[in-house]
């Protein structure tokens, strides 16, 4: 199984969107979607590949079978969520490349690299670590609404409250924590995590590189 | 090691949330802060840490702590960081990652530590704590008590001299209450500090060497292991402790009765998630004005069984019968209520009386007034239920409860964290509700508590324990 460098999937998350956006030929598009599914295939992620392709092939069908003999009224509804669906492709299947194989960590390692600053990165660690947690927190106050008869025009209300008090507690308490184990300290940065181009990671850049000039010179 | 010398601070002027303590902990010992909530113990361990001065900043300090060497109000955090490592009550909120891994190497990085040094450390930790079995898991798959010695072996991972623990075993059951206690132990025989803040007690009376015994911010004793394991009951509990042995649980652990004709009955009841079993064919029976008791390992299944007596998740088989009529989930969401361990997800009103009104228009203001008085929140009417504190939350959310004509109440672990004298105030609470002719459940690990409040018990043994 082929492993990227996390550094090159946010390159090739930034690639795929312009060669999408820039380009005017439907070949470009369709082989462009296809390699990066075989990337995503290769990367171990079949499955939802397959399940994207499927996707991106209902889309083709209805916008070049199925709309040009559909009453005009339908088309009229369907035209824009498809041909929006179409262009949100790459975006979905590099995003499952990095949903998929690029844990939390490896994505720190690789903006750490980058300089990105400190903070910035904790905090989009620590918000990605919050979103199970909230899910967890919204069934329990789901629960606690069933068991309350909360009338339907309160629910929202009702969900908003409890949520934000105790994101501003934990946020209290992960501060307290993080403090005490030395994120302050303005030394430089280190990670255990080990990361480096290889050469399938120069390919997929070049790859990338060379569609995006395709994508301008071919109209 | 840790000197802390005529030190007062006041989160609020004038409030005395410590007044001239004096503290010296050696290096090597093993010290139990301990007294009712509100004395100031959570303080100390801030004044350690440097949480205070340096996170609290609209607090006032006088005196001077000195932690390892360094004058805690002069140095940076980071600096402290070195030698003190903390452990907080809520396992929930010490994280930062979402794998043990990175969460373990988390403070090393930080500090900017050689990467092949760190690894090294890792796996010495991993290895010294026995917690292999945790590398490579998500955080979110791990149990209250995982969490916690996850959060310890991130700070042992970062060769802390001196730990400070916060009510660390305030939100973990027995077998986890355990592991922590071997985890102290090793630091113990390795020498370092350990400094533990608790109310519950009796798994620190091996650990400890000495006991401080704090009062309305004042140390007012300090005990060795030997004086303080030998108070007697009534000295213990007019000081406000829990107990210091392990307690054994008195109520007789039951297995239901059939057909009966007034009250709960639950009939050979299972629970799955998809073909995964939780529990299976689980009999109990409970009348009116009895309060039962449900224990069970982590994991066995109570939270499951609890919300499906409620009615929030509908049985797998079995039935659930209330005066020998059988109820589905929905009809059970009429007649029951569940109070949450963490009530703040259950409030939701901008006051108490509003609180009361919201889910049952149709009381009187008199009933309402009755019921907030007989729960002791009469004086609390138009505080915002958020002011309150998890006592008077707890209370607030039964009054609900009982508002709207509930006829069943499950309590999931009630008096989680509490000192002897709230313990008792939720033990007389139960009682009183019990009283008003109805049928109260109670989930908890706490055989104190249960002790004092139930006659009979039933015991959740899940399908991964059979």
């Amino acid at each position: 199984m082929l492993k990227l460098d996390p550094r090159t999937c946010l390159i090739l998350l930034v690639i795929a969107n312009v060669v999408i956006f820039i380009q005017n030929s439907a070949v470009i598009e369709i082989v462009w979607i296809g390699l990066l599914l075989v990337l995503l295939c290769i990367c171990g992620a079949a499955r939802s590949a397959a399940k994207l392709a499927g996707v991106f092939a209902g889309c083709m069908i209805l916008q070049y079978i199925i709309f040009p003999i559909a009453p005009k009224a339908i088309v009229s509804i369907f035209f824009i969520f498809i041909s929006y669906a179409r262009k949100a492709m790459p975006c979905l299947i590099v995003g499952t490349l990095i949903m998929k194989t690029v844990s939390v960590r490896e994505l720190t390692a690789a903006l750490l690299k980058w300089k990105v600053p400190y903070s910035f990165i904790i905090s989009l660690s620590v918000s990605i670590r919050y979103f199970p947690a909230i899910k967890e927190e919204i069934g329990y106050i789901r629960d606690a609404m069933k068991l309350r008869n909360i009338k339907f025009a309160d629910k929202f209300e009702c969900m908003i409250v409890p949520i934000m008090m105790s994101a501003a507690a934990t946020s209290d308490e992960l501060s307290a924590a993080a403090v005490t184990r030395g994120i302050e300290n303005p030394c430089e940065k280190t990670s255990i995590i080990d990361i480096k181009y290889g050469i399938a990671d120069y390919i997929c850049i070049a790859a990338g590189i060379l569609f995006t000039v395709l994508a301008v010179v071919i109209r | 090691m840790i000197e802390i010398k005529d030190t007062s601070f006041d989160y609020v002027k004038g409030q005395n949330t410590l007044d001239h303590v004096n503290i010296n902990i050696g290096k090597g010992e093993c010290v139990l802060l301990c007294g009712e909530s509100g004395c100031g113990k959570t303080t100390v361990t801030k004044l350690i840490n440097g949480l205070i001065p340096h996170f609290e900043e609209n607090g006032e300090l006088r005196g001077k702590v000195t932690v390892a060497g360094l004058d805690t109000a002069k140095a940076e955090l980071y600096q402290l960081s070195c030698h003190v490592g903390s452990v907080f009550q809520n396992p929930k909120s010490q994280f930062f990652h979402t794998d043990a891994e990175s969460e373990i190497v988390f403070g090393l990085e930080n500090s900017g530590t050689d990467p092949a040094i760190i690894r090294q450390r890792l796996d010495d930790t991993v290895r010294e704590l026995g917690i292999s079995s945790m590398l490579g898991r998500s955080v979110f798959s791990m149990s209250g008590g995982e969490k916690q010695m996850l959060a310890f072996a991130s700070v042992y991972a970062m060769g802390a001299d001196i730990f400070v623990l916060d009510e660390p075993t305030a939100n973990l059951d027995e077998g986890a209450i355990q592991l922590l206690a071997r985890l102290i132990r090793k630091c113990k025989t390795d020498g370092k500090t350990v400094v533990i803040a608790e109310h519950r007690l009796y798994f620190l009376m091996e650990l400890i060497d000495r006991a401080i015994y704090m009062e309305k911010g004042r140390v007012v004793r300090e005990f060795t292991r030997e004086q303080f394991s030998a108070l007697t009951d009534s000295e213990r509990i007019s000081m406000g402790l829990r107990t210091l042995t392990k307690t054994a649980l008195i109520p007789r652990i039951d297995h239901g009765q059939q057909n009966v004709p007034k009250g709960l009955e639950v009939r050979g009841l299972s629970f799955r998630y998809g073909k995964q079993k939780v529990f299976t064919g689980l009999d109990l029976n409970a009348g009116y004005g009895e309060i039962i008791g449900i224990i069970g390992k982590n994991g066995a299944g109570k939270s499951t069984l609890s919300r499906c007596l409620c009615g929030l998740i509908k049985e797998s088989d079995g039935e659930i019968l209330l005066d020998g009529k059988r109820l589905k989930d929905r009809a059970r969401r009429k007649e029951s209520f569940l109070v949450m361990q963490d009530v703040n997800h259950q409030l939701f009103s901008d006051s108490v009386t509003n609180e009361c009104h919201m889910s049952s228009e149709d009381v009187s203001e008199e009933r309402a007034d009755h019921i907030l008085s007989l729960l002791d929140l009469a004086d609390f009417k138009d505080k915002h239920p958020m002011a309150l504190s998890g006592g008077q939350k707890q209370r607030l959310a039964v009054a609900t409860a009982i508002l709207s004509g509930k006829k069943i109440l499950v309590f999931d672990e009630p008096s989680s964290g509490l000192d002897y004298r709230r313990m008792e105030s939720v033990s007389s609470m139960l009682k009183k509700i019990a009283a008003d002719d109805r049928i109260i459940i109670v989930v908890s690990h706490d055989y104190e508590l249960l002790n004092n409040i139930c006659d009979r018990c039933f015991c959740v043994t899940g399908e991964k324990d059979q």
